[in-house]
């Protein structure tokens, strides 16, 4: 009787819980098929539309650089997860395998850098990339972007790497394999699950990524996607059905992204948390 | 050459760590001792001395010179003179700069930079009140007078004022209302993310239909931009056309949907169940990894025991989870503290900074105040805060685990 109780309560809780996270996805799509007339006023609180439209999608991609801004964001995104998650790997691969002096350091500083608010480097490097004329363009993001991808990347594969046997490495020592082989040839394979963990996880941070991407391209031909999202505003009202349009394109590959990689990515995220 | 290998792995990685982190963060703690003002001609930059911009002196001096014939003989002389100086002071500089306007190339940054010292400034102070006192009295050459005086921008003083901008920001109130703002927020959020994410956690710990696509669907608002969640929630939480907004008030939560977002205590609600959507999900996560670190074979011999449900989790599931809510809890409190994107989408600080958190006043100053020797003054002190924060969690983290070794 009891356990029927708590079986029925708990269904109750999930279905609460999982309505309140999906309703402002449901309601978002549900208002981007309607006219524009039925945005504002009585209307805009209807569910189902009679007149559903496309209008809002084609306008987002005919009247406004959205698509633009999409490629900028996987262009760099791309990019800095690529050459962050390979120089972290290198490094990540020494403070798994070897002890050496400074690694505790190294470790420590990792940590409080993946900690520390973006603002507090903002202004030096923008009076930097600014110096050199980088504001506006695609490396003006990547190179602020190291900052924060290659701790993370770095502390997440340590926690990987720490997982995968040595046996094999061994073996390869015993056959004369240098350091460099046997990482590239036989640890690198081995371990591609947990690179390939970070790398998803490496590469939705940095798609996020809002204060650089605000602060460095501000011109339309380098906005990234989140900020021309946030900072999309119409001529005279505010233009809802074109910015909940975009808000379910851009929605839409992450869900994919998430139902396909749904363990992965929740590895991640534990990795670094959980003690050993 | 064996003790090297390591080196040689982590070597990019800890370039990249200095020049992209580390050397940034100690130039914003540089510039928090500096008079920055990007829209302030002499005061772009860091400079402990004063010094010549041979540029703007060039751009002004080139001007005036094809119509010095135009001028009173004597003023036409100072100016010469001025401008001899200036050639012998600045030497072979002179010439390169001079050369490169007049072949119109690009100046590289600092290149037209030199130094000067004090007594030179003041004699090029001097000479520049001399001509335009010269040339006051005579009329029509209001155009030369103001060259003149832009040639004095050439002079740059020294912008570095000491601990100034800390005098002036310890007792600022717009500054304490923000640390209070962020830390007011990072409680209550951070709080009813910890409870629900507890009971989202317990609820996912046991097997139902559904699961999996349950755990898909709660990555979804972790996984979108905040920015981005900070616009659906400025669409929900609308005065005018917010569902949620309208269903919150007539739940009588709120007066007129129209306070969500437009009075003070609105829009921190409003920024806090948009961060409770966001990360709730997140925390559960985590809360979930560390249940699932529980042996079951604990709560098997707890129910043979007798022991209810409130008391395994009392004395089984809460005491072996400390560990991970201090986790938990470190990062998000971190995140929270540190929070720009929601509160710059969804209030923008409004209104009138009721809900502006310290990364969005100190953004303010630097993007839209161009004052960034008081931005970075105001990030070092969130940084420092931070700090603090994070110190206080290691080390009831360290204590735990002593305990636990003890024990």
């Amino acid at each position: 009787m009891i356990d029927r109780f708590f079986t029925a309560f708990r269904y109750t809780v999930v279905i609460v819980f999982f309505s309140a996270l999906m309703f402002p996805f449901l309601w978002i799509f549900l208002s981007s098929v309607k006219p524009l007339t039925e945005l504002f006023g009585e209307d805009a609180f209807k569910y189902f539309t009679a007149n559903p439209t496309i209008a809002h999608y084609i306008s987002i991609f005919v009247n406004y650089p959205f698509l633009r801004y999409l490629w900028n964001s996987f262009i760099i995104a791309t990019v800095t997860t690529v050459y962050s998650v390979s120089i972290s790997a290198a490094a990540a691969y020494a403070v798994a395998r070897f002890n050496f002096i400074g690694k505790t350091i190294l470790l420590g500083v990792v940590l409080a850098i993946a900690m520390f608010p973006p603002i507090a480097i903002i202004s030096p490097l923008y009076i930097f990339l600014k110096n050199v004329g980088l504001t506006n363009s695609y490396l003006g993001l990547m190179i602020p972007y190291t900052t924060f991808a290659i701790p993370f990347s770095m502390w997440l594969l340590v926690m990987f790497f720490k997982k995968v046997p040595w046996t094999l490495a061994e073996a390869a020592k015993i056959d004369g394999a240098n350091s460099w082989q046997i990482f590239y040839r036989i640890f690198l394979p081995l371990s591609l699950p947990g690179i390939f963990t970070t790398a998803i996880l490496t590469f939705i941070t940095v798609w996020n990524e809002f204060l650089f991407a605000l602060t460095i391209n501000t011109d339309d031909r380098f906005k990234t996607i989140p900020v021309g999202i946030a900072m999309f505003q119409g001529q005279y009202t505010i233009p809802w059905g074109e910015i909940t349009a975009v808000t379910v394109v851009v929605t839409i590959p992450l869900v994919i992204m998430v139902f396909l990689f749904q363990k992965r990515i929740i590895s991640g995220i534990t990795a670094g948390a959980v003690k050993e | 050459m064996r003790k090297l290998t390591p080196y040689y792995f982590i070597l990019p990685a800890v370039i990249m760590i200095i020049v992209v982190a580390l050397f940034p963060v100690g130039k914003t703690f540089y510039y928090s001792f500096f008079d920055i003002q990007l829209n302030h001609p002499c005061k772009t930059a860091a400079r402990f001395s004063c010094e010549f911009d041979l540029e703007k002196y060039l751009e002004n001096y080139l001007l005036i010179k094809r119509s010095l014939s135009e001028l009173p003989a004597e003023a036409a002389k100072r100016i010469k003179a001025l401008n001899k100086e200036v050639k012998e002071a600045a030497g072979s500089r002179y010439v390169l700069v001079q050369q490169k306007m007049l072949t119109y190339k690009n100046i590289a940054p600092g290149e037209a930079l030199v130094d000067i010292n004090d007594k030179n400034a003041r004699k090029f102070r001097h000479h520049i009140k001399q001509i335009t006192a010269g040339l006051n009295n005579k009329r029509n050459k209001t155009k030369i007078i103001g060259m003149v005086k832009s040639m004095q921008d050439a002079l740059l003083a020294p912008t570095f004022i000491g601990w100034a901008n800390f005098k002036k920001y310890i007792f600022n109130l717009r500054l304490w209302q923000a640390v209070f703002n962020t830390t007011a927020f990072t409680i209550v959020s951070v709080f009813l993310e910890l409870v629900l994410g507890l009971i989202f956690a317990l609820m996912m710990n046991k097997v139902f239909r559904g699961r999996n696509l349950f755990r898909s669907a709660v990555l979804i608002p972790w996984a979108i931009p905040t920015a981005v969640a900070a616009v659906i929630w400025g669409f929900l939480l609308d005065g005018q056309n917010g569902i949620v907004a309208k269903y919150l008030s007539s739940l009588g939560f709120v007066d007129n949907m129209g306070n969500m977002l437009s009075t003070a205590a609105g829009a921190f609600f409003s920024m806090v169940i948009a961060d409770v959507w966001k990360t709730t999900p997140y925390m559960a996560l985590l809360l979930l990894a560390g249940l699932q670190s529980i042996p079951g074979s604990l709560y098997e011999s707890a129910a043979i025991d007798g022991a209810g449900v409130y008391k395994r989790f009392r004395y089984i599931t809460l005491p072996l989870l400390k560990h991970a809510i201090l986790v938990a809890l470190l990062f998000r409190t971190l995140d929270s503290f540190r929070i720009f994107d929601l509160v710059f989408v969804l209030t923008g600080g409004g209104p009138a900074n009721a809900t502006e958190t310290v990364s969005v006043l100190a953004y303010k100053k630097m993007f839209s105040q161009s004052n960034f020797g008081e931005g970075s003054t105001i990030a070092v002190i969130l940084f420092l805060l931070v700090t603090f924060i994070s110190i206080i969690y290691i080390y009831f983290l360290r204590s735990l685990l002593k305990g636990e070794e003890t024990a």
